[in-house]
């Protein structure tokens, strides 16, 4: 019962980090759910979750701003191209029928996994940070679209070039290319079953 | 290795009565930790000494997050359902490194654990569209460890949400551009299979 108690003033101690418990067991749970489930447009869908949980998450940080954005460009954005593709390429959307990864690769990458995670807390564990006491500025939004015109222009202009760049290339890119006129002979490369294989020529 | 055959042979209702039982093993190895028990524990035992001569008195913590990760190694060559225990575990462990530390290393820690899942899962799964969304999630990570960074040890200048912002930029355009060799590469060769994407094979 004393222990019960403990826990309860544990919990009341601060709204704060109550609350970001809730929001990382949410976000912890989803993003196995996102790389875990058999079906792939499902996770494909629960990755909004996902998204949705790290914007509770950044408005506890009190970044306002970041968690709109992050709503609007990865909830809702990332999440559709996503999901678009999924239904371009699984267009059935069947069970991925692939097999999972081998057995001896599924455990080294968990322990690959494991190692990171211990390396980056042991790491981030000691209490030598210099941390700032002071309460975040009420309208940082100000403060960050100041920053990115004086100090920060010049990545900010560059960050327009590469999403342009970006939007081109990926236009480019999953363009569907002009089917070849008939009786005209063309290379296809299909996949190479095994190493010996030479790319097959055949007649569209 | 071995799990992944016992489940095979084992009934699900079995492997997911194993899981339950884990789950109810990690609540009280956290409740055990959070409650100050485990701390007597091994000052009664003795193991504080083996903690000191390693340089790790203060990291009780450590030998909650081992015992979870034995706990569940065992429930998984036992013939538990392997991902249940892996969420399980993972929260588990995540709430016995995290509950008496400052929030910024809390906030790194889940940064941490959502950047080691994404790796897992970029290495594990064979479609590619799903390497993509897990590429998506460890940027996310590093998101969070920005914004935590921003709010904690600078919150004058938010320089961390800056660079928050930029990542968030290029994600746009990686995934943009991801999806579109995906797509290109499925037009070519009729799978998504990362297996079977060996174009650049000799």
């Amino acid at each position: 019962m004393e222990q019960f108690e403990m826990l309860k003033a544990l919990a009341e101690t601060n709204v704060e980090s109550f609350m970001f418990y809730i929001l990382a067991t949410i976000s912890i749970l989803l993003a196995y759910g996102v790389i875990l489930d058999r079906t792939i447009i499902r996770s494909g869908f629960i990755l909004i979750g996902v998204f949705g949980s790290i914007c509770g998450l950044f408005l506890l940080l009190q970044a306002q701003f970041l968690a709109l954005a992050q709503l609007m460009i990865y909830a809702v954005g990332i999440t559709l191209v996503i999901v678009i593709a999924l239904m371009l390429t699984n267009p059935r959307m069947e069970k991925s029928q692939l097999s999972t990864a081998a057995p001896a690769n599924q455990l080294g990458a968990f322990m690959v996994a494991v190692g990171l995670f211990m390396t980056i807390y042991l790491s981030v564990r000691p209490e030598n940070w210099t941390l700032s006491s002071e309460p975040l500025d009420m309208n940082n939004v100000q403060v960050l679209g100041r920053a990115l015109t004086t100090d920060y222009s010049l990545p900010f202009e560059f960050a327009s070039v590469l999403l342009l760049a970006a939007l081109i290339g990926a236009v480019m890119l999953a363009k569907a290319e002009k089917p070849p006129k008939p009786g005209e002979e063309d290379f296809e490369y299909s996949v190479v079953e095994d190493s010996a294989a030479e790319p097959v020529a055949s007649k569209r | 290795m071995t799990s992944s055959v016992a489940t095979k042979s084992q009934s699900p209702v079995q492997a997911m009565s194993y899981a339950l039982a884990y789950a109810i093993a990690v609540c009280f190895v956290v409740g055990a930790y959070a409650t100050g028990n485990l701390d007597n524990f091994v000052s009664m035992t003795g193991l504080s000494s083996v903690l000191e001569s390693w340089a790790l008195k203060d990291y009780t913590e450590l030998l909650a997050f081992v015992l979870i990760v034995l706990l569940g190694s065992t429930v998984a060559l036992l013939g538990g359902q392997t991902s249940i225990i892996m969420a399980v575990g993972t929260v588990g462990s995540f709430f016995a490194l995290t509950l008496n530390q400052h929030p910024l290393i809390q906030y790194l820690s889940l940064a941490a654990v959502l950047f080691a899942i994404g790796l897992y899962g970029m290495v594990v799964s064979r479609n590619a569209v799903r390497v993509l969304m897990a590429i998506e999630l460890m940027l996310n990570a590093v998101n969070i460890n920005l914004v935590a960074f921003a709010r904690y040890v600078d919150p004058v200048q938010v320089k961390g949400q800056l660079f928050a912002i930029f990542v968030i930029t290029v994600a746009a355009a990686e995934a943009a551009v991801g999806l579109a060799i995906v797509l290109s590469i499925y037009r070519n060769t009729s799978t998504v299979d990362m297996e079977r994407f060996n174009l650049l094979k000799w």
